[in-house]
């Protein structure tokens, strides 16, 4: 992995802060929900208060006040959030079916639900008949042959006396209350009460009565009765919540007073609702302000949006809730009980905006961070690759050439480039020392060779016995060992002398190969020799310096001489395009040595191990490189593709 | 009996030289400075002077002490003798008037191999032509005896190793010598660079003379042959 990566990587660890920011956020969201919770309990606690032992505000009635639970017969109507329409229909009315009230007898059934809107109490009724006898159409409605099932409705009135309602209908649709009225000699008849209307309809197994009641209407009770006959005429079978004979309602109706919404109404503000129930549990009044915005800025931006999607879990978006008992102290027991709901609208806003700032702002300095850090590193990439370009080509074999960068900077990156020019020019020393110590040692050496050779010659001339002719003929022997050794060690300074006095001519480059391979056929007798030479003799006109090119030859040749085995094959390919020729010279034998591969073409270095009475300095492939750089050209060194030999090429420019 | 100066630094080869010169029948005069050599050479001219370049503190010594000798006679054959090869130390001794320059890896057996022909030359030019000795081939005339070279008619001046090497060549036209063949030739021990730059050095002396000259030719990786 580059440095650079590495460092954005770390760089990608700042990403922590917007991490541990939203922990925070989360965890200020929590508090915050906590300290609402307390300040909505304690606003319920005082709303819960400021009705303590108002009987007269909870309730409608002070009868219905009453704490005892309602019993089987009491009705406590629901609050409803609309009017529902007068169909005979249940459609629009709540699906629960804890508020039912229901009443049997036999096979018979009486279901009656009640529900308050405004000023108007709703009762819905579901009998269950399996003979549904209407009146009979026309007739008079208080004549006993006419008559069908007949619902009636007692209730009290508000001054206290007992009154009593009939529903009958000769067919289903909307439904008329009466009121049987005494006249004069003591005929009844039947008056309407305009102010009930309802519907009734047919349901399977029965029927289905709504109707609509004026709460001005009412007292504190109220009950239905049903008159269940199963022929026209016939005698009625009567059950429900009014007494059978004298049609009294003795059922409560427990219904909140009309100013308790009112009253509640100011205690609320957007996003909150009260409710206040029976300490039964059902629904006295509510003021609902819940769905009324309480800021409409909280959702600006995409980001605040984004961000929010990202932190909220499902239902932490949901509703808080306080419950606070209302007593009354001189009863001593609850009379109801104030539950306040407040959404979280109040105050997710305001952790919302904190938390969009919040990320932003770690966001921006996470960005910052990263960006940062990756200048940094490629910076610091690009200075460490320029001191390793620097140190890779610094030593050429002219020496130290290039100014080491870095050497001023003051950092360990400065350091290390002093460091490494200390040790290059340190190196250079030693190379350059190398470089000259063969040519000095021969140089050396001669002088103290030719004492003893010279005295060897006299010596001889001296003719001493034959075995002192011996010893002298062993040790002239050897001196002419150590000159060629002088000789092989001084080769590169020589062609070195001779590159920079050569001249440059055109000539035929395939025929002076050609020919120098003929001369190699007669001198390695040992191995064959094959040419290809793609431009011909005379083919390829080159300019440089024959006698140099014949040389580096020479040493290609030797080399691959050295290197394969008797009989082997040695093959001298010339190729040519429009800007440079090729030189290879490939032979069978051990691959190269890859440690080796690169330094094969330096002064005084050499791979070869086995025993070899010519002396070698491993200046061959040297003087090749000498001469092709001279033609501003380059050495190469590779194996054969199926790694039976080595090939080495030389590219010279044309 | 001839008289041979050896100017060397170097004692045991100096004495080694006179040795063997000695056994040869020369006499042998030997110096180790440039000053004790002219000091002397002021005195009497020796017939033959071998010099090193290098004379204990002076490093061109030997080449003060050529020029010095030259201005003192014409003729008095000079060969230079020295542990250094380079080109430019040849180059630079010829040209100060030396008639051969040699390194110190020569043996004895070469050394007054030349010496002997150096001598022969001086006799020969004082005896009239000897035709027998005389090789035409073209435009050149070649006189084994007095080691002398023509080219239509005008002296090339050749070192001693020079002339040997066009007489390898030229004695059989056509004919390709190797390096080894023309170092034999030439009683010398030379690298293939230094065979290079002798025949090139040849070629220069007759083009000097002759720019169409081409006799010589390069036979690549063989050696070189004559070509009239």
């Amino acid at each position: 992995m580059s440095l650079r990566l590495k460092l954005l990587l770390l760089g990608l660890a700042t990403l922590v802060l917007p991490w541990a920011g939203c922990q925070y956020a989360l965890e200020m969201e929590s508090a915050l929900r906590e300290g609402e919770q307390q300040s909505l309990a304690a606003t319920a606690q005082t709303l819960a208060a400021a009705l303590q032992g108002r009987t007269d505000l909870l309730y409608r009635d002070a009868e219905g006040s009453d704490a005892a639970p309602p019993g089987p017969i009491d009705l406590q109507p629901v609050l409803l959030s609309a009017a529902p329409y007068l169909d005979g229909y249940a459609d629009e009315w709540p699906r629960s079916s804890s508020a039912w009230r229901t009443v049997a007898s036999g096979r018979r059934q009486l279901r009656i639900l009640t529900g308050v809107h405004e000023r108007w109490l709703y009762v819905l009724l579901e009998v269950r008949d399996d003979h549904v006898v209407f009146d009979a159409a026309g007739a008079d409605a208080l004549d006993p042959a006419g008559l069908g099932d007949r619902v009636w409705l007692g209730f009290e009135d508000p001054s206290g006396s007992d009154r009593q309602l009939f529903i009958g209908t000769t067919g289903p649709g909307p439904v008329r209350a009466r009121r049987i009225e005494g006249r004069e000699l003591g005929r009844q008849v039947a008056v309407d009460e305009p102010r009930i209307s309802g519907a009734w309809q047919l349901i399977a197994g029965g029927y289905r009565i709504g109707l609509r009641v004026p709460l001005s209407l009412l007292g504190g009770r109220f009950g239905v009765l049903i008159d269940d006959r199963d022929e026209r005429g016939g005698a009625p079978e009567s059950y429900g919540t009014l007494d059978r004979d004298t049609l009294h309602a003795s059922g409560r109706l427990i219904l909140a007073s009309p100013e308790l919404a009112a009253y509640l109404a100011q205690f609320i503000q957007p996003g909150m609702r009260v409710t206040v129930t029976t300490p039964a549990g059902g629904a006295l009044g509510e003021v609902d302000a819940l769905s009324v915005p309480a800021d409409a800025g909280s959702d600006r931006g995409i980001l605040a949006r984004l961000y929010r999607r990202l932190l909220d879990q499902a239902g932490t978006r949901g509703l808080v809730e306080a419950d606070a008992p209302i007593t009354d102290t001189d009863r001593g027991a609850a009379i109801g009980t104030l539950r306040l709901t407040q959404t979280a609208a109040r105050w997710l806003p305001l952790r919302d905006r904190a938390l969009t700032k919040l990320l932003n702002l770690t966001l921006l300095t996470s960005g910052a961070a990263v960006v940062v850090m990756f200048a940094f590193a490629a910076w610091l990439a690009y200075r460490l690759d320029r001191l390793r370009r620097a140190s890779e080509s610094a030593l050429t074999r002219e020496g130290l050439v290039t100014t080491f960068p870095e050497t001023g900077s003051r950092d360990e990156l400065g350091d290390v480039a002093r460091s490494f020019a200390t040790l290059l020019s340190r190196l250079n020393e030693y190379t350059g020392y190398l470089r000259t110590l063969a040519g000095k040692l021969a140089h050396e050496i001669r002088t103290p060779l030719t004492i003893v050779r010279s005295s060897l010659e006299n010596l001889e001339s001296e003719a001493g016995s034959a075995g002192a002719r011996t010893y002298i003929a062993r040790a002239r022997e050897g001196s002419e060992r150590l000159s060629a050794i002088l000789v092989a060690m001084g080769a590169a300074t020589r062609v070195e002398e001779a590159i920079g006095s050569a001249e440059r001519q055109r000539f035929d480059l395939a025929g002076v190969i050609a020919s120098a391979v003929d001369s190699y056929r007669t001198a390695f007798a040992a191995r064959r020799f094959a040419t290809e030479l793609a431009p011909g003799p005379g083919a390829l006109e080159f300019t440089g310096a024959p006698e140099l090119i014949v040389q580096l030859l020479d040493k290609l040749i030797d080399n691959a001489v050295d290197f394969s085995p008797p009989g082997a094959t040695i093959t001298v390919r010339l190729t040519a395009d429009l800007t440079s020729v090729t030189l290879e010279v490939e032979n069978p034998g051990p691959t190269l040595a890859p440690e080796g591969r690169a330094r094969l073409f330096e002064s005084l270095w050499q791979s070869r191990s086995g025993a070899d009475s010519r002396p070698h300095f491993g200046l061959g492939l040297y003087i090749v490189r000498l001469i092709a750089e001279f033609h501003g050209g380059s050495v190469a060194a590779g194996d054969l593709p199926d790694g039976s030999g080595a090939r080495f090429s030389v590219r010279l420019p044309r | 009996m001839k008289l041979i100066a050896i100017v060397e630094d170097e004692p045991a080869i100096r004495d080694n030289y006179a040795a063997a010169f000695k056994r040869e029948g020369y006499a042998v005069r030997i110096y180790g400075t440039r000053k004790e050599a002219l000091a002397a050479f002021a005195a009497r001219l020796p017939d033959l002077a071998v010099i090193d370049i290098s004379l204990g503190e002076e490093p061109e010594g030997g080449y003060e002490l050529c020029r010095a000798l030259r201005s003192m006679s014409a003729e008095l054959p000079i060969i230079f003798l020295t542990a250094r090869d380079s080109e430019i130390d040849a180059v630079s001794g010829l040209r100060l008037g030396a008639d051969d320059f040699l390194t110190k890896d020569l043996s004895l057996a070469h050394l007054i191999a030349r010496v002997n022909a150096l001598f022969r030359r001086i006799e020969a030019l004082r005896k009239p032509h000897a035709e027998a000795q005389i090789m035409r081939r073209g435009a050149l005339t070649l006189d084994a005896e007095r080691m002398q070279v023509e080219w239509d008619g005008q002296v090339v001046l050749l070192s001693l190793t020079e002339f040997w090497i066009v007489h390898a060549l030229a004695h059989h036209p056509g004919h390709v010598k190797n390096r080894q063949q023309l170092m034999d030739a030439a009683n010398v021990v030379l690298d293939d660079n230094t065979i290079t730059s002798h025949v090139k050095r040849i070629r220069r002396k007759f083009q000097a003379l002759d720019a169409k000259f081409d006799a010589i030719q390069t036979v690549y990786g063989m050696g070189y042959r004559w070509v009239e």
